[in-house]
């Protein structure tokens, strides 16, 4: 960077947090240019999102200063933060579901407003900034994509000088994200706002930025402009090594590099057909989650389901958990029809389960690491309906050195486990079984790249061994380096099917893209896209 | 076995460091009161120990009382595992009492104290169960059912007491027979240790025995271990096969059996005479909960607390001679049960304060939502 470098919107100097004896941020500097969009990249617990977490006045840092336009600051809260001009739309969005799209924008403005006018001021913002919005839309009704807008929007209604984006497309299609893009791009730094965008996806970051911060263990460790950047060198500078496996390039988020490669067909048509779900139809409170799902895995294959998340793949997962009762339709496991929503059919009949949320149907938090590696056998290693802890101790240290579940004793809590670690035991646990079926549900959800290869893998290895997989994930980098063969899921229902070969990451875009289309129009989405 | 962990050692040092600490403030608070109330505390704590331990035959009373006490904890502790809230044991034990009273009177002999033991397990089993049925059929929450069944029940044993061919004694001769049930004969009498000049029920040793049943069932065997994970995470329960409704149903109904098996205990060992009577529950039940409370859900750490709460109840009696409000051991053990409910509180909050929250848990919601009309 020249010493003629403009004045930045804000600087953060030698910003510091500790979380007791953790370090989330030690002496950071950023510096975030008007009209220049920033890049913050680091893998899960880099430290991007405490950062960006001080700069809105949501944690005080230990020590550091904030500057705005060359004067120190303290942020004390996000109301001061927002006075200061400074906003943040966050990875989980906060809207009101029950309130309008306008009502939404005007939310937490203190003065009286003009129903009309407000509506007006709404839509002429939305329009500045080319994002199509009905103001009198419900929340409730939109899509993700949609829901995004109406955050952006609202912070923009309000002239920020520092505009944040934290990890804005983890819910958005493609096609959402590259309209995303293309707003920061032409709209948003062309009226000199500051932005950050804070990913963990390399594609993004090289594709949307000027300037990118590479954090690593609550470090800056390379500081960079993007058009001197390669995905390897960002990659590198990540992780710390180098990086050269298709899984951590997925991981990253870098679809050309998987576009390359070649996938394996399996030849599943003559393989045995492990499972079968056939006209799966679920309805809650009168909303259809399931609309006569259809899919089918075979023998040692990897079959991918694709979709933007909401769209039956939690019921889905759910389903093959035995956590629900279908209202119609058949699940068939290895040619034996099993009854859904019966505690433990399922995992009786041979349906292994990495969960969606692991804390939430995957484990028990506040027992032992021993206790979730033999939880659903722990008659295995008792006599008499007496456990024996020593036999128990035993077999759960021989799983946890076949799955390197390092860093703890079988006798920890499963909760002090990291989260990869935790992912680990789950999967030991589930492949230990001798499954015929694994659904992995978003295997890979807030793993560090390590983890994530070692999850691809086993899920690469188990299918290798005759295991069919089901790999249910809104990733497509995850979904195209994994399957086999794809299905594509919209409002609860299989909307189109492409086998490895045929599916490069546009026509599956165009596939997803479709889905959020109809989503969008409000009506019923239909086959074709 | 592991390593000594220092962060561990230092945790569990604090904790017990906050204990003493508690105890001593919630001490300090009774005497205070005490003085206000206008007793010198010496002279009530000696009381208190006089009618608890040191008089002839007073720690025999100390263990009979203590022993309904500890076994409605245990009874406690078996629903609060399979995460349930049971906090009716008042009226269970009432129902278990009742049941065994008609056994007991209508039948005499070795046989008939067995059943009416039996009966009372019963009895308090079907009136959890009834908070069961509500619960896992109507998803009612089962911390107002069984709540409320207990004024049924003290109700209903009421008016069983009214009516002579139901449980009122028929002896005419009594005085003031009016809601109390016939005396239970000899043969149906729970039998007593002759130790010191204590008398001491051998209900006593069967509740230490269930104690430690009860402890070894919940931590060792595969029951317990799928009752606990039910407790836990009814989902991942429901997921590896326990059957959620039934399960959970059959901890309530267990832990309402072991309440009505305490009722019955009080019967036959002689509470109250050996006979029924209105407000025969004597509060027996919510201190039981309070001793589950205080032990913190572990079966082996009621007995001690049982046999602190007993004692308090014994001595209560000798506090009228120093002209102190008996009541005022319900705030001594009020101050108590918090002394032992704050230290572990104190302890999350302050390790939230200096620890890094949490990992975010995914708490995406899904896009395709209720839409509201």
């Amino acid at each position: 960077m020249g010493a003629a470098a403009p004045t930045p919107a804000v600087r953060l100097s030698s910003i510091t947090k500790h979380y007791g004896p953790i370090t989330a941020c030690q002496d950071v500097d950023l510096a975030l240019i008007p009209g220049e969009i920033h890049g913050v990249l680091g893998e899960n617990g880099a430290g991007k999102s405490t950062l960006m977490k001080i700069l809105i006045g949501l944690v005080q840092p230990d020590g550091g200063t904030i500057e705005l336009a060359g004067a120190e600051t303290v942020i004390h809260d996000p109301q001061t933060a927002a006075d200061l001009g400074i906003g943040m739309v966050h990875q989980h969005l906060s809207l009101v579901e029950s309130l309008t799209v306008w009502e939404n924008v005007l939310l937490g403005d203190h003065r009286r407003f003009d129903r009309r006018a407000a509506r007006d001021e709404v839509m002429a913002t939305a329009e500045h900034y080319g994002l199509v919005l009905e103001p009198d839309w419900r929340v409730s009704d939109l899509s993700a994509g949609l829901r995004q807008r109406v955050e952006l929007i609202k912070c923009l209604r309000r002239d920020p000088k520092i505009l944040i984006l934290d990890e804005p497309t983890s819910v958005l299609t493609p096609a959402e994200s590259e309209q995303l893009f293309a707003t920061l791009r032409t709209a948003v730094a062309a009226e000199q706002r500051a932005v950050a965008l804070v990913s963990h996806k390399l594609a993004e970051v090289l594709h949307a930025t000027d300037v990118v911060t590479i954090m690593r263990q609550g470090r800056v460790v390379e500081r960079t402009t993007t058009r001197t950047a390669t995905a390897t060198s960002l990659a590198r500078a990540m992780v710390g090594r180098e990086v050269s496996l298709r899984s951590s390039a997925a991981a990253f988020g870098a679809i050309d590099v998987v576009d390359a490669v070649a996938a394996v067909a399996v030849d599943s048509e003559h393989r045995e057909e492990v499972l079968r779900v056939d006209g799966a139809t679920l309805s809650r409170r009168g909303v259809l989650l399931l609309d006569g799902l259809s899919i089918h895995v075979h023998a040692g294959e990897i079959v991918g389901v694709a979709g933007v998340e909401g769209n039956g793949q939690r019921e889905l997962g759910d389903v093959l958990a035995s956590l629900v009762a279908l209202d119609n339709g058949t699940v068939t496991v290895a040619g034996t029809p099993v009854k859904t929503g019966r505690a433990g059919a399922m995992a009786r009949a041979g349906v292994a389960i990495i969960p969606e949320d692991r804390h939430d149907s995957g484990c028990v938090l506040d027992m032992t690491v021993a206790d979730n590696l033999l939880i659903d056998r722990i008659g295995r290693v008792s006599r008499f309906g007496f456990i024996r802890r020593s036999a128990q101790r035993t077999r759960a240290k021989q799983m946890m050195s076949e799955f390197d579940v390092v860093g703890a004793g079988p006798d920890s809590t499963f909760g002090s486990l990291s989260g990869g670690n935790q992912q680990r035991v789950v999967l030991a646990r589930e492949l230990s079984n001798n499954p015929k079926v694994l659904v992995a549900a978003q295997p890979t959800r807030g793993l560090d790249v390590g983890a994530i290869e070692y999850m691809s893998g086993r899920i690469r290895e188990a299918a290798a061994g005759g295991i069919g997989v089901l790999l249910i994930s809104t990733e497509l980098e995850e979904i195209l380096d994994l399957s086999h063969r794809i299905v594509v899921l919209a409002s609860g229902r299989v909307i189109g099917e492409l086998n490895r070969v045929d599916a490069t990451s546009e026509r599956l875009g165009l596939l997803l893209g479709g889905i959020a289309n109809t989503v969008e129009s409000g009506g019923t989405s239909d086959d074709a896209s | 076995m592991t390593r000594p962990d220092p962060q561990r050692l230092r945790r569990t040092m604090a904790l017990v460091g906050l204990y003493v600490l508690s105890v001593v403030i919630a001490l300090t608070l009774a005497a205070v009161l005490i003085a206000i109330t206008g007793g010198p505390w010496q002279k009530v704590l000696k009381a208190l120990l006089d009618g608890s331990l040191l008089k002839p035959g007073r720690w025999g009373d100390t263990l009979a009382g203590a022993t309904p006490l500890l076994v409605v904890a245990l009874g406690a502790i078996i629903a609060t595992r399979a995460g349930l809230v049971n906090i009716g044991q008042e009226g269970q034990l009432t129902v278990g009492a009742a049941a065994a009273a008609v056994v007991c009177t209508s039948f005499s002999g070795p046989f008939a104290l067995v059943a009416g033991l039996v009966a009372g397990v019963v009895g308090g089993a079907v009136w959890a169960a009834l908070a069961a049925l509500l619960k896992f059929g109507r998803k009612v929450p089962e911390v107002i059912t069984t709540l409320l069944l207990v004024f049924v029940a003290s109700q209903g044993t009421g008016y069983l007491l009214t009516r002579t061919f139901l449980l009122l004694d028929p002896d005419p001769n009594k005085p003031n027979r009016s809601q109390t049930s016939a005396q239970l004969g000899t043969s149906t009498r729970i039998g007593r240790i002759h130790l010191f000049g204590n008398e001491i029920p051998w209900t006593v040793v069967g509740a230490l025995v269930l104690a430690i049943v009860v402890s070894v069932v919940l931590h060792r065997t595969v029951w317990g271990f799928r009752l606990t994970v039910l407790g836990r995470n009814a989902r991942t329960a429901q997921r590896i096969g326990v059957p959620v409704v039934i399960a959970g149903a059959t901890a309530l109904a267990l832990s309402g059996g072991v309440a009505g098996l305490a009722g019955a205990v009080m019967l036959t060992s002689g509470s109250a005479n050996f006979r029924l009577t209105p407000g025969f529950s004597n509060n027996v039940g919510w201190e039981g909960l309070l001793v589950a409370l205080v032990a913190r859900n572990r079966p082996l750490m009621c007995i001690p607390v049982a046999f602190v709460f007993g004692a308090l109840r014994t001595g209560a009696g000798f506090l009228a001679s120093t002209g102190v409000e008996r009541s005022i051991v319900d705030v001594v053990r009020a101050l108590l049960v918090l002394a032992m409910l704050v230290p572990p509180a104190i302890l999350a909050l302050w390790e939230r304060r200096t620890s890094p929250p949490p990992a975010p848990v995914s708490t995406d919601e899904p896009i395709v939502s209720v839409v509201t009309a």
